[in-house]
């Protein structure tokens, strides 16, 4: 397994903790431009996605890993569509264990 | 008192002038008031009616009163004596007799001495009347002449006391020997002939009855008490005297002793029969409940004084002042004169057998009733009695129960029954049953009124009907169901007989009864495995009323979903909605608890006056109150659904207890055996269900089913799955029937038998096995051990196989881990939960990541180790004994001490460190419970 740059899981509060390096979330697409996905992060903040399109069309939750600009835009290397059904409670909470108690669990 | 008799009253009801209240409302007293147990039920207070007899002054009349009217006699206001406006009865004819049911009164005296001399009624043309008295005229006179024969004896003297005020019954006060008879209901005495020396009392009372020798110089005597049900067997090859003291009761007291000396009392089930041959016997029987004394007067100057039951009992000391009643002279001395008619002629029978043996019976009136074509009259449910031929009664149906099939030894049928009501406030079922469902099944709507007539009266099956009232109407193919277009809003839609939660604390589990309260809370619907393997779900809430304490609430079955639903949104909402229970049932699982029966019924926030109370009353304070449940406070979800993992089915040693473990497993198909995936199976109805038995094929092409005993054309096929499931702990066997092997295949049995046998389409049916091996389920399994040629094993049968909902298993995994993080010890629902937790805690961290979700235990167990250091749960669950002291300290960041870290206490150490996969590994199926 590759661990030589681990990502993150984040929600849109955890972002600012890893601003400039690697990460993961969830976002709820709320709309997209060339060259940008403007999305709702699973703790209801709004996150704006940079990086080259992803091909759509885009299903209502997506992934994307990339490194954090700020604290509420991230420069995407990797889309995924999540599906329309994706569970956003459940992510969050994870986000919230993977940065918190159960930190060293994760890489 | 300015009270007046009707005049003629019981004349015109019993030449028939009068047969209801629309003829005539007239004022009558009682004269007579017994209760009578019917055999039903014995423990139910509602059983008990009471019998009643009616005087105008002139004629008495017996009859019943409705058991509505119970209330008034239990707390007094009628009573013996009581003079009463009947405001609603009606008069039958019964076998031979008139009786009138009494439906409702009005009090005008409630105590007051008897008017008149009291003379029953008797029957015109009824031929064998005359000829009775003969007889009984003639026994007595034998008996005096016996008696005279016998010798001198001072006479003795009875006295009855009756609960209701008393009537004494007293020999004259002749020299002779005599005979008293006493006895408010016709029954008659008989006394043999040929006593040597008799000295007879008979008492008869409700409560009381009292045989009492006073001063008998030479007390050769008996003094016979009896109650209600007593039944005395009479003798009659021997002399004897036959007492009849009582509704029921019969009496043969052999007196052929020497020297009989007999008190004689009985409990109300008791049945003596005396052979008084001894020489000198002297019996004393007290073995009544409500004090009976039959003195034997062994001394020869008894002064005896005493009490008698309710403590109205007169010593007797000298004949002369025995304390006759103006009202008793009617059945005193006298009394033996007066022509009776046999009116209650199943008790007379035998009685009279004792001095003429066996004169025929003398039923009258025994050809066709006319049939009586008029025009309907209604009757109040109230009224209905078996003892009527025709009614008509007019009534609202308030629930409609489902057609349904039974089985029995005597063949299959179908029944429905639907429960009305009238204006009168009775109410009462009605059943059909076979053809009369096809009759009547469509044309009853619930909420319609009908006009019903014709029918029998059953005792009402008190396990299966819980209205208050003693009958149920059997419907035949004669009755008649009308429909009333027009509604008549004298009927309730609904009638409840409320009480309040802190009553049913106190009342008897199993027993119905209706409920209003505030829901206070409710819990989510969940699903519980019936011992026949369905499902139901099962929904609780709290409910809270003015008594201050609450009570759980359970619905079952689609209550939860229709009516729960509505509840859930409203208490989501915020709101505390009434909710009023028509018929739930009581039951002591958790403290007492309510739950809904097929017959109840639910009203969310009914608009009638109790449910108005309650909400104003809840609105001022009831808020804030505090509530003391009556039921055991709900544990959470926990309970019904226990997840487990499949080393545990070992470890925990389950399916070993009596009865089996119900358990969940969230586990994957590692295997599936492909041969033999079903079997044939008998496709006969078997009520509403297959047979489902193994049938064998003829060879004919046709299938033969050895327990139904025929042949069928075309077989089912059934699924009988066995299947390997994997967790990360182990595996194990398990085999899953038709149900379940339909939700994990998602085709039926027969159509992959098809596919593989009679198509041969191998790749196909490959294709499907693969679909579904290698994903994750939650199984709900049946873990029992059982026994195969002297072998244990313990089996596993998959109730329930659901596509595992990544999306749900995870919040249940973060709920867990939520108590397990929050909680200390004792909040722990159960100590191998907890580890369950734990290790699917770890599950969810690996599966979330998607990194490790294929690797293997042994990787797991890897990442357990380090982990431990850090975080107690995991560390410690599968690092096993090694890791299990020094956790705790790593439990002391998470805000536990050493001392009570619940997982120290809990975790079977070293569960994962042996036999990880040795533990379900051997396959140990077995196949054939079929």
């Amino acid at each position: 397994m590759d661990t030589s740059s681990p990502s993150a899981f984040v929600n849109g509060a955890l972002l600012r903790r890893y601003i400039g390096q690697k990460v993961r979330t969830v976002i709820q697409v709320i709309g997209s431009d060339t060259g940008s996905v403007v999305g709702k992060s699973t703790d209801d903040l709004q996150i704006v996605v940079r990086g080259p399109s992803p091909t759509p069309p885009l299903t209502t939750y997506l992934e994307v890993i990339g490194i954090a600009e700020s604290d509420n835009s991230i420069r995407a290397e990797t889309w995924t569509n999540f599906g329309n059904t994706f569970d956003p409670q459940n992510y969050n909470e994870l986000c919230k264990l993977a940065n918190g108690e159960f930190k060293h669990l994760f890489i | 008192m300015a009270v007046n008799l009707t005049a003629e009253a019981i004349a015109k009801m019993l030449n028939g002038e009068v047969t209801s209240e629309t003829d005539m409302t007239p004022v009558l007293q009682v004269t007579e008031l017994k209760m009578i147990q019917t055999k039903l039920n014995q423990n139910h207070e509602s059983s008990n009616r009471y019998k009643i007899t009616l005087s105008d002054g002139i004629l008495w009349q017996q009859g019943m009163l409705n058991t509505s009217l119970n209330s008034l006699v239990i707390q007094g206001s009628i009573q013996f004596g009581s003079i009463v406006k009947l405001t609603r009865f009606v008069c039958n004819q019964v076998q031979s007799r008139r009786i009138v049911v009494v439906a409702d009164v009005e009090i005008l005296v409630e105590k007051c001495d008897i008017i008149g001399p009291r003379v029953q009624s008797g029957k015109p043309n009824e031929p064998g009347q005359s000829s009775v008295f003969d007889q009984q005229r003639g026994g007595l006179g034998s008996v005096n002449t016996q008696q005279s024969n016998g010798g001198g004896f001072e006479q003795q003297q009875a006295r009855r006391t009756d609960l209701n005020g008393g009537r004494y019954g007293a020999s004259a006060n002749s020299p002779q020997p005599q005979v008293v008879h006493n006895n408010p209901d016709a029954v008659r005495y008989g006394v043999s002939a040929n006593l040597p020396q008799p000295q007879v009392v008979h008492n008869s009372s409700d409560a009381g009855r009292y045989g009492l020798p006073a001063n008998s110089p030479q007390p050769h005597q008996v003094g016979h008490n009896s109650s209600d049900a007593g039944k005395y067997g009479a003798n009659l090859a021997q002399p004897q005297v036959g007492h009849n003291s009582s509704d029921a009761g019969r009496y043969g007291l052999p007196a052929s002793s020497p020297q009989p000396q007999v008190g004689h009392n009985s409990s109300d089930a008791g049945r003596y029969g005396l052979p008084a041959s001894s020489p000198q016997p002297q019996v004393g029987h007290n073995s009544s409940d409500a004090g009976r004394y039959g003195l034997p007067a062994s001394s020869p100057q008894p002064q005896v004084g005493q009490r008698y039951g309710t403590g109205s009992g007169y010593p007797e000391t000298s004949p002369s002042s025995r304390p006759y009643g103006s009202s008793n002279a009617g059945y005193g001395g006298s009394r033996l004169e007066q022509p009776r008619a046999p009116a209650t002629t199943a008790y007379s029978r035998p009685v009279q057998s004792s001095y003429q043996p066996q004169p025929p019976p003398m039923y009258v009136n025994r050809g066709p009733v006319a049939r009586n074509e008029a025009p309907p009259r209604i009757t109040p449910i109230a009224a209905l009695n078996p003892y009527q031929g025709r009614w008509t009664i007019k009534v609202r149906v308030s629930c409609k129960g489902a057609l349904r099939r039974f089985s029995n030894p005597r063949g299959e049928g179908k029944l429905f029954n639907f429960d009305l009501l009238d204006s009168g406030g009775g109410e009462i079922r009605v059943t059909c049953f076979n053809d009369v469902v096809d009759q009547f099944f469509d044309q009853i709507v619930v909420g319609n009124v009908y006009l019903i007539s014709r029918g029998s009266l059953k005792p009402a099956q008190k396990n299966f009907n819980h209205l208050q009232n003693d009958y149920e109407i059997h419907l035949d193919s004669a009755s008649t169901i009308q429909q009333c277009y027009e509604d008549d809003p004298t009927i309730p839609r609904h009638q409840f007989h409320f009480r309040n939660v802190g009553d049913i604390e106190n009342m008897e589990s199993n027993s119905i009864t209706d409920l209003i309260g505030i829901v206070s809370s409710i819990n989510p619907a969940v699903s519980i495995m019936r011992k026949n393997q369905t499902e139901v779900l099962k929904r609780a809430l709290q409910l809270k009323d003015m008594s201050g304490r609450s009570v759980e609430f359970t619905m079952w079955g689609d209550f939860c979903n229709a009516e729960g639903q509505k509840l859930q949104m409203l208490c989501d909402s915020g709101a505390s909605p009434v909710l009023a229970v028509k018929a739930g049932r009581i039951s002591e699982f958790n403290g007492k608890q309510v739950s809904t029966i097929g017959s109840s019924q639910l009203f969310i926030e009914p608009d009638f006056p109790e449910a108005r109370e309650l909400r104003e009353w809840y609105e001022r304070e009831g808020r804030n109150a505090h509530f003391t449940s009556i039921s055991r406070e709900f544990t959470g979800a926990g309970r019904q659904e226990l997840r487990k993992v499949i080393t545990q089915i070992k470890d925990d040693k389950l399916g070993t207890s009596e009865k089996p473990d119900w358990i969940t497993v969230c586990a994957t198909i590692s295997f599936m055996k492909v041969e033999n995936f079903c079997y044939t199976a008998c496709p006969i109805m078997n009520g509403d269900r297959p047979c489902s038995k193994k049938v064998t094929n003829n060879g004919d092409g046709t299938w033969r089913c050895e327990k139904c005993d025929k042949s069928v054309e075309e077989c089912d096929y059934r699924y009988i799955l066995q299947i390997q499931l994997q967790d990360h702990t182990g595996l194990t066997w398990a085999t899953a029937f038709q149900e379940a092997g339909e939700e994990i295949m998602g085709i039926s049995a027969k159509d992959l038998y098809y596919i593989k046998y009679e198509h041969q389409e191998e790749e196909k049916f490959e294709d499907i096995i693969r679909s579904f091996t290698f994903s994750k389920y939650i199984f709900k399994l049946k873990i029992k051990e059982e026994t195969y040629s002297d072998e244990q094993r313990v089996k596993a049968t998959v109730v329930k196989a659901e596509k595992i909902n990544y999306s749900s298993d995870t919040r249940f995994m973060l709920e867990a881990m939520d108590k397990l993080r929050t909680g200390d010890a004792n909040s722990l629902p159960v100590k191998l939960e907890s580890s369950n937790y734990r290790s699917d805690a770890l599950n969810s961290g690996i599966g979330t990541s998607g990194t490790r979700e294929t690797a293997s235990v042994d990787a797991r167990r890897d990442f357990g180790l380090p982990a431990a250091n850090q975080v107690g749960q995991y560390g410690n669950q599968y690092a096993g004994p090694i890791n299990g002291i020094t956790s705790c300290n790593a439990c002391g960041s998470n805000g536990h001490v050493s001392a009570n870290c619940p997982s120290l206490m809990s975790e079977p150490q070293g569960q994962y460190t042996q036999g990880r996969y040795t533990g379900g590994g051997t396959p140990r199926q077995h196949v054939g419970g079929y």
